[in-house]
């Protein structure tokens, strides 16, 4: 099979909009009319009733929902269904018969390819693309080859084992998929996926008042910045006295209440490319002390999106000559979703965050005011900071970038 | 795991797709293949109020060879390319996309959207830094034409204005004494590396680029010895719970000079088949 060169119809749809797609399933021709927000899986499983397309991690990682989408294996829960209009798409139940499996199929019965059976269809969809597109594909290769699909019973072996066998068996060219033909697919629960556009056009949570509880265990992300600002220590600390000036420093962030005994509310929006997560929360200032240049701050919030921050930052001032080298020690701990894009990813972003931090701070004791655009922090981290601050206020994009 | 409610627009021109872009005022995003922007928003990471679908437009379908140069459209699948005779005429290429996540991400996922999504741990933008590819991207004032070296702007981050699409990008097709490298560590086959390198090797010039090392693919080109202390300097990551700052540095030195090596001896190999 090839890839069909085919151009799909124009369509504009607003949230919430049913959109019609035209797939062939399983031989079948279907016209389905779904929310743009449904997933090849979820249009599948629910609204063709072809429950044999597995669900596992819903988001590109366990390979349970792999597909044949025009004769090449996809993970189809990373796919908007919408997207497919005109495409041919063979599932499990499309492969072999009830009384005359897939030669594939066979193989996988006859070495105990399977324990639970949970991972099964995926690994027959991702194996009979391996062997119909490459079927000279060596067996040193295999593992590495169906690593797209997870087998949590981890019977890898025997899986293996049983591609090798049908690689063997096919010299002449692995079957075609043998039970697709023109039926009537069973539809069930129309339109589930449609219902809560309202809620979402709810608009932001309000901030709701809560006691700031210091984080514990092994933090996400320890961040350590210096940087020297050009102006006395005083003056920083006429920023730091200022607390709602000093949390416009933090890029994207304002407080919104002060609730009394060194306790706030705030709210502060981040984008990272695609990734755009608006926090409310509390703050509450631990230690303030002028004298010995020590602010210790205590920060929490959530994402409407169930993404979770704690944060425990520690500023210290110390006066070299005529400046002030600011410090910024920071214990950030991440659960929820935002924790998925563990890596040192979170690391350099909030190390960068708070580069900009340290630089907006120098910028308002110099100024007295928040700064309003992009701060050039010292060295190299310049470029990647100004596209941040431009992300971060997209209003503010048009030319005069200072 | 649903991703948020969100217009969604297939456009069959560019321009419209500019337009649906720019009257989104900042709320639009692109989709091709959506490989790596699905999941975001499944985790709903990114709540897009409009989805523009790409797949609609003819034009960015294409591949096109001139000039010693190929240039890849939008909507070119990876795995289209795997496949093509152009994995052999950009050797790099080709050695880059087995690694890019499994077979069943790169029947669907595109070329130019890895470039546009920029994860610094991603193999397509270390291949374009490595090769000094150029993207083009199009938006209300028409096409302009970005250096891949002067594209990326920290972690998932890029020159890419909000009603912009990278449209292309041009890759320099390899002159026959060239040689390449490419390696990565991941903890598991088609997971994002803990750091990788891509080399192309010309005459005496050594290019190095690395990933998963910053914030951004970081390259550099040296006349000469490669030495060691330019490879640490070059990873700068923080490091996590996975690979610490000081163990990449040494995954990726070992790498560098492993691949480096074999770049110079294909290079080598091709001078002396030439004189004979």
């Amino acid at each position: 099979m090839t890839t069909s060169e085919r151009t799909p119809r124009p369509v504009r749809a607003e949230a919430g909009d049913l959109v019609e797609v035209r797939l062939t399933v399983n031989g079948t021709p279907a016209t389905l009319r779904l929310p743009a927000r449904v997933t090849l899986s979820d249009a599948l499983r629910d609204h063709l009733g072809l429950t044999g397309t597995h669900v596992g991690c819903e988001h590109g990682v366990c390979g349970m929902c792999t597909v044949l989408v025009d004769g090449q294996a996809a993970r189809a829960c990373l796919l908007f269904a919408v997207q497919l209009d005109g495409a041919d798409i063979v599932t499990v139940e499309g492969l072999g018969r009830p009384d005359r499996l897939h030669p594939l199929q066979e193989a996988f019965g006859r070495n105990h390819a399977l324990q639970c059976g949970f991972c099964t269809p995926g690994f027959l969809l991702s194996a009979y693309d391996l062997l119909a597109t490459t079927p000279e594909v060596p067996t040193e290769e295999l593992p590495q080859e169906l690593s797209g699909v997870l087998c949590r019973c981890t019977g890898y072996r025997n899986i293996i084992a049983a591609v090798r066998e049908a690689r063997e068996e096919s010299a002449d060219g692995l079957p075609a998929p043998a039970n697709c033909g023109s039926r009537a697919l069973v539809g069930r629960a129309a339109g589930q996926a449609g219902h809560d556009a309202q809620q979402a056009a709810a608009g932001p949570e309000k901030p709701v008042a809560v006691d700031v509880v210091p984080p514990r265990g092994e933090p996400t992300v320890t961040v350590c910045v210096s940087t020297e600002v050009a102006v006395g220590s005083g003056q920083v600390w006429d920023v730091f006295d200022d607390i709602h000036l000093l949390a416009r420093c933090l890029p994207g962030a304002e407080l919104t209440e002060d609730l009394g005994g060194g306790l706030y509310a705030g709210r502060a929006k981040m984008a990272v490319g695609p990734v755009k997560l608006a926090f409310t929360g509390a703050a509450r200032i631990l230690e303030h002390d002028r004298a010995s240049g020590r602010l210790r701050v205590l920060a929490q919030g959530r994402d409407t999106g169930g993404a979770q921050t704690q944060a425990d930052i520690e500023l210290r001032t110390e006066a070299v000559g005529q400046g002030t080298v600011l410090r910024a020690d920071a214990k950030v701990y991440l659960t929820g979703r935002i924790a998925q894009f563990g890596r040192a990813l979170a690391g350099d972003i909030s190390r960068r965050m708070f580069e900009q931090f340290a630089a907006s701070v120098g910028e308002a004791a110099t100024s007295g005011r928040a700064p309003e655009g992009p701060v050039k922090p010292p060295g190299a981290i310049r470029l990647m900071l100004g596209t941040l601050l431009e992300r971060l206020r997209p209003a503010r994009r048009s030319r005069g970038a200072r | 795991m649903k991703a948020a409610p969100f217009a969604y627009a297939r456009p069959s021109t560019l321009d419209e797709a500019v337009a649906e872009l720019a009257s989104a005022d900042g709320g639009g995003k692109v989709i091709s293949g959506g490989q790596s922007l699905v999941p975001v928003l499944a985790m709903r990471l990114a709540r897009p109020e409009v989805l523009v679908d790409i797949n609609g437009i003819a034009e960015l379908g294409r591949i096109e060879r001139s000039d010693g140069a190929v240039e890849i459209g939008a909507t070119v699948r990876q795995r289209a390319v795997e496949r093509d005779r152009l994995s052999a005429e950009v050797p790099l290429l080709g050695m880059a996309l087995p690694w890019v996540g499994h077979r069943e991400l790169r029947s669907r996922g595109t070329v130019c959207g890895s470039l546009a999504h920029a994860d610094p741990a991603a193999e397509l933008p270390a291949v374009a830094c490595c090769l000094d590819a150029t993207v083009t991207l199009s938006g209300r004032t028409g096409p302009r034409q970005v250096a891949a070296r002067e594209f990326y702007a920290g972690a998932m981050m890029t020159g890419l204005g909000p009603d912009e699409v990278l449209t292309s990008v041009r890759l320099p097709l390899a002159r026959r004494a060239d040689g390449y490298g490419f390696a990565e560590i991941a903890r598991r086959h088609g997971d994002f590396a803990l750091a990788g390198v891509a080399v192309h090797v010309r005459d005496n010039r050594v290019t190095v680029t690395g990933f998963g090392i910053s914030d951004r693919p970081v390259t550099r080109t040296v006349t000469g010895e490669v030495t060691g202390d330019l490879l640490d300097a070059m990873v700068d990551t923080d490091g996590d719970g996975h690979a610490s700052r000081d163990y990449r540095r040494r995954l990726f030195r070992v790498l560098a000079e492993r691949e480096i090596g074999k770049a110079r001896a294909r290079a080598g190999r091709k001078e002396r088949d030439d004189d004979q």
